[in-house]
């Protein structure tokens, strides 16, 4: 009996419990250190990523970043809805809670796929924040966006929304980003790309996507349109707090 | 609060499975005044279970955001921010998503006590079930019409209007809610069919 008992015990019974223990515990702690260090270690270098709300010297930005609410929205500039969204929501914001320091909004590139132009459209706005000409473009885009969808002439409409010397400066930044290029090979699709790869992290899952801070705390990402009654009411109340 | 929210969130999303659970048994028993007292425990845990659905989805609703304390001037903004969610469902116009946010909070509230108490529970429960078919049909609209939305449950963790969405709606909300129902019709009849089964207690739980 007692014969049995030890060669049951094994190698255990030979060693006092707290060893083996030990031994167990500190091989799995090994395990799980190693397989983390392991994963967190990046095979490929990780994509320069924006920040959600950019220092006042941002281009793609419209009013004071002192406002007591940041809106943040990813668009896409072919993207329908981010045009219903522009025209119907964010134009009457601009035109009142922006102009008058309320609201402090910020635009991130988040072109989508599936639209041909999307791409090309965010290097034509990028080119002409990089100008100063940030509002004028993007509010061509938006309301032509169904003339330069289907023709892809996006530069007739940008051309048409700025100076002539404002315009060659972007036809200058636009040197070497035909359409044909890919996404990532014009030295614009930088901050396209870092845009983007914010928009990852958020997650942003349609456009247009919407975040909104207010007072350094940050809501819950929201995607769709949203009608400036709706939208200015709550803002209101956010204010009356 | 947080803790009653969370206590409140938890039977909602997990309450489903003492209902399914409590409505096998009441099938598997075969003695007639067993299974009667079986369905009536059934009926009061169910009722809490359906009430703290509601119950969680009006807290989820009139919560103030983070940062914000308890007030009535947060709970204006919570709704305000509510509103923006059921405009995203785009079915209804700004002024008429203004008012379902400004009502629905509250009469969740109130459907979620009047589930609790007990009081005419078989019509409470149908009006639970219908909410619920209701709330379905609303996601799957937004699902079949490509929105990419948060569906706006306040019920558990965010979640984008969908089929796990529908999946779970159905499976924690309306399988619960229709095994109540029914549940409540049924006692009721065998409590009209056969009086002197109905005992004083199993009339104030069917009244």
């Amino acid at each position: 009996m007692q014969r049995r008992n030890h060669s049951r015990q094994g190698f255990r019974g030979h060693w006092p419990a707290w060893i083996w223990k030990s031994a167990v515990a500190a091989a799995v702690l090994s395990i799980v250190v190693l397989g983390t260090t392991l994963r967190a270690e990046p095979r490929v270098a990780a994509p320069q990523v924006s920040p959600l709300v950019p220092t006042s010297d941002a281009l793609e930005t419209y009013g004071s970043s002192s406002a007591p609410i940041t809106m943040v929205v990813f668009t896409d500039y072919q993207c329908p809805s981010c045009r219903v969204l522009y025209e119907n929501t964010l134009r009457p914001m601009i035109n009142d809670y922006v102009a008058s320091g309320k609201v402090y909004l910020v635009h991130h590139f988040f072109p989508l796929p599936m639209h041909k132009y999307g791409y090309e459209a965010a290097r034509w706005v990028d080119a002409s924040a990089r100008v100063g000409e940030f509002a004028n473009a993007e509010a061509a885009l938006y309301d032509n966006q169904d003339a330069w969808g289907a023709s892809g002439d996006i530069a007739k409409y940008i051309s048409a929304a700025m100076p002539a010397s404002d315009f060659r400066k972007v036809e200058t930044l636009m040197k070497g980003c035909s359409f044909s290029d890919q996404p990532g090979s014009c030295p614009l699709d930088q901050s396209i790309n870092a845009d983007q790869a914010l928009g990852e992290q958020i997650p942003v899952r349609a456009t247009p996507t919407y975040v909104i801070i207010y007072k350094g705390h940050r809501l819950p990402a929201a995607s769709g349109a949203v009608s400036w009654p709706i939208l200015k009411q709550f803002f209101d109340s956010l204010l009356s707090q | 609060m947080d803790t009653l929210g969370a206590a409140l969130n938890w039977l909602a999303e997990w309450g489903f499975i003492f209902v399914v659970a409590g409505a096998i048994a009441a099938l598997c028993v075969r003695d007639p005044v067993k299974r009667r007292s079986l369905v009536r425990s059934l009926l009061i845990v169910g009722g809490i279970v359906l009430g703290s659905i509601f119950l969680a989805a009006a807290y989820g609703k009139l919560k103030p955001i983070p940062g914000f304390p308890w007030s009535w001037a947060s709970m204006k903004t919570s709704i305000a921010l509510f509103a923006i969610q059921v405009e995203s469902y785009n079915l209804l116009s700004p002024g008429g998503a203004n008012t379902v946010a400004h009502i629905l909070p509250f009469a969740e509230l109130f459907l979620g006590l009047w589930l609790i108490s007990g009081v005419w529970r078989r019509y409470s429960s149908l009006l639970a079930s219908l909410v619920f078919v209701g709330f379905m049909i609303a996601i799957y609209s937004a699902y079949r019409r490509g929105l990419k939305i948060d569906c706006g449950c306040g019920v558990g963790p965010p979640e984008e209007a969908g089929p796990a969405a529908l999946l779970r709606d159905g499976m924690r909300f309306l399988l619960p809610a229709l095994i109540v129902t029914t549940g409540a019709f049924w006692l009721r009849k065998q409590s009209s069919a056969s009086p002197a089964a109905a005992t004083p207690e199993s009339a104030s739980a069917v009244r």
